[in-house]
């Protein structure tokens, strides 16, 4: 018990002593973690939209004018009975019309002098969440495309490639960053560590010679690094909480966004969890990487 | 009678010079020796040797059947767990009290707090200091301060205790009193070994003498017939 005790008071003396060094610590570590934070936000909240988006995608099969009543009922029954397919919904050219009207009553002059409605019919196809993916939904596509009676099969692909791949990028870059910055947080840490290392030197002599072992005086450093880790992760959370509101807010305020900061979300509780361990993971290797280094003094 | 310390042709160089040129010694359980010579002589190599924190260069080192210089690094402290160290600085913490100064070596060893209670109430009576227990270091006297190191090296019960220059910071009155304390502790079986280049501690501790001079063991003595190195 007293043994425990004195390791955690030794940490808090270490960091108490050094105080302008361990705030200083504690801060560089915010807002670097901070700085990655800002990258892992926008990776989150563009995955949540392009999941969202993904949901919200639905492929249309265009059918041939001269397809006959039969084909076209064989066609739904064989679409609904596709293990990819959701749903399927069925909208003749009356229906086409009838919504090109509702929706461009501006433009709907246009379709007059053609004589006949020049609108298809179609199916409008919702796949199942387990094939949304780009790939999976080119392949149903290019399949429908070949059946019997189909003029086209369409989608907005395009647009979900691009948020594929910005998503890709996003990813990079927030693990280049990343990987830069905690590299930063840990020589930070240790610095710290070596600098309590080097002013408690005559301590650790007095350690040495009563026989305490290399764990028992290196655990407080090591305790030290994970506590301004956690400290500084914990602190980041809050400047990107922060942040983050207030970024909200202004979206609310400015009208050509409005409704969109409502589809914006902060880390869950279990990932600000994660990153705090994360946190105090860099801090704890911070002291690994200061105490391998110079060590704790003779042996 | 048991060797408790044995050192076999034990040489040591800094930057070709000798700090300790083939020393032989054999130091017996319950001993009380004197390791004498003046300043650079070798006899703070030699304890620290004792403790694992120098190695030699050639010969062994043998503590409480021990071989020093085959232990790995990670079997040190459990050596030095059995040595008592007292320093000429006294090496204490000033921001701890006396008491958490003394139970710093059972602290290391997760000894229970009910044993490190009593063992160091024990330490710091019988070194006559127990009433500074919760004071700080820097508030006593250096005879005191000495005291307080003392008891530290003794409160684990040690098989040996080492003291480098013990009464170099002391004035005669209070080395006289160091020096009856270990007396005292070496009559209640402790092997205790003494460096020292002051005439007077010579004189006070009338025991077997190991003199060393430029690293090189001179012939044995009492300090009585010795005392003009």
């Amino acid at each position: 018990m007293r043994r425990l005790l004195y390791i955690v008071r030794e940490a808090w003396a270490n960091m108490r002593t050094n105080r302008t060094t361990t705030i200083v610590a504690i801060l560089t570590t915010a807002f670097t973690l901070a700085c990655v934070g800002i990258f892992l936000l926008l990776y989150v909240n563009l995955r949540n939209a392009a999941g969202w988006l993904q949901e919200d995608v639905k492929i249309m099969v265009y059918l041939e004018d001269a397809v006959h009543p039969a084909r076209r009922q064989a066609l739904e029954q064989e679409l609904k009975s596709d293990r990819m397919v959701f749903g399927v919904l069925f909208i003749s050219k009356e229906q086409a019309l009838g919504e090109f009207r509702a929706q461009f009553p501006a433009e709907s002059h246009l379709l007059e002098g053609l004589g006949e409605n020049p609108l298809p019919a179609s199916f409008v196809v919702t796949l199942a969440p387990n094939y949304r993916s780009p790939q999976s939904m080119k392949g149903w596509a290019e399949r429908v495309q070949m059946m019997e009676g189909v003029a086209k099969v369409d989608y907005n692909q395009e647009w979900i490639n691009v948020l594929a791949e910005l998503i890709g990028y996003i990813e990079l870059i927030a693990i280049g960053v990343g990987m830069l910055l905690s590299a930063a947080s840990v020589t930070i840490i240790g610095n710290t560590t070596r600098l309590a290392l080097l002013t408690r030197r005559e301590e650790i002599e007095i350690l040495r010679s009563v026989g305490a072992t290399r764990t028992f005086i290196r655990t407080p450093y090591f305790l030290e690094g994970a506590v301004l880790g956690a400290f500084g992760s914990a602190l980041s959370l809050g400047i990107l909480k922060i942040g983050f509101e207030l970024f909200r807010q202004q979206m609310q305020l400015a009208s050509r966004f409005s409704g969109i900061e409502s589809l914006l979300s902060f880390f869950p509780l279990p990932l600000c969890m994660a990153l705090v361990m994360v946190g105090m993971g860099l801090g704890l290797a911070g002291s690994v990487v200061s105490l391998l280094r110079v060590g704790e003094g003779r042996t | 009678m048991d060797a408790i310390i044995q050192l076999i042709h034990v040489s040591k160089w800094y930057d070709r010079r000798a700090a300790l040129s083939d020393v032989t010694i054999e130091i017996e359980k319950g001993d009380f020796v004197l390791l004498m010579g003046p300043s650079g002589a070798g006899k703070s190599t030699l304890l620290r040797m004792l403790i694992g924190e120098e190695q030699p260069d050639e010969g062994q080192v043998f503590v409480h059947g021990r071989n020093v210089t085959k232990l790995k690094q990670s079997e040190i402290p459990y050596l030095r767990r059995k040595i008592g160290s007292v320093f000429q600085d006294f090496r204490l913490l000033s921001k701890k009290s006396v008491f958490d100064n003394v139970a710093l070596p059972l602290v290391v060893q997760s000894v229970s707090e009910k044993d490190i209670r009593r063992k160091v109430t024990e330490a710091l009576r019988a070194v006559g200091v127990d009433h500074k227990k919760d004071q700080s270091p820097n508030s006593l006297s250096a005879g005191e301060q000495q005291r307080v190191c003392i008891a530290r090296a003794i409160v684990n019960g040690p098989v040996v205790l080492l003291a480098d220059e013990p009464t170099g910071n002391l004035d005669p009155e209070r080395t006289g009193e160091i020096i009856d304390l270990f007396k005292l502790i070496n009559a209640r079986g402790t092997t205790v070994i003494v460096a020292t280049h002051d005439p007077y501690v010579m004189k006070q501790i009338n025991r077997r003498a190991v003199t060393l001079v430029q690293g090189v063991l001179m012939p044995e003595g009492r300090p009585a017939e010795r005392v003009e190195v």
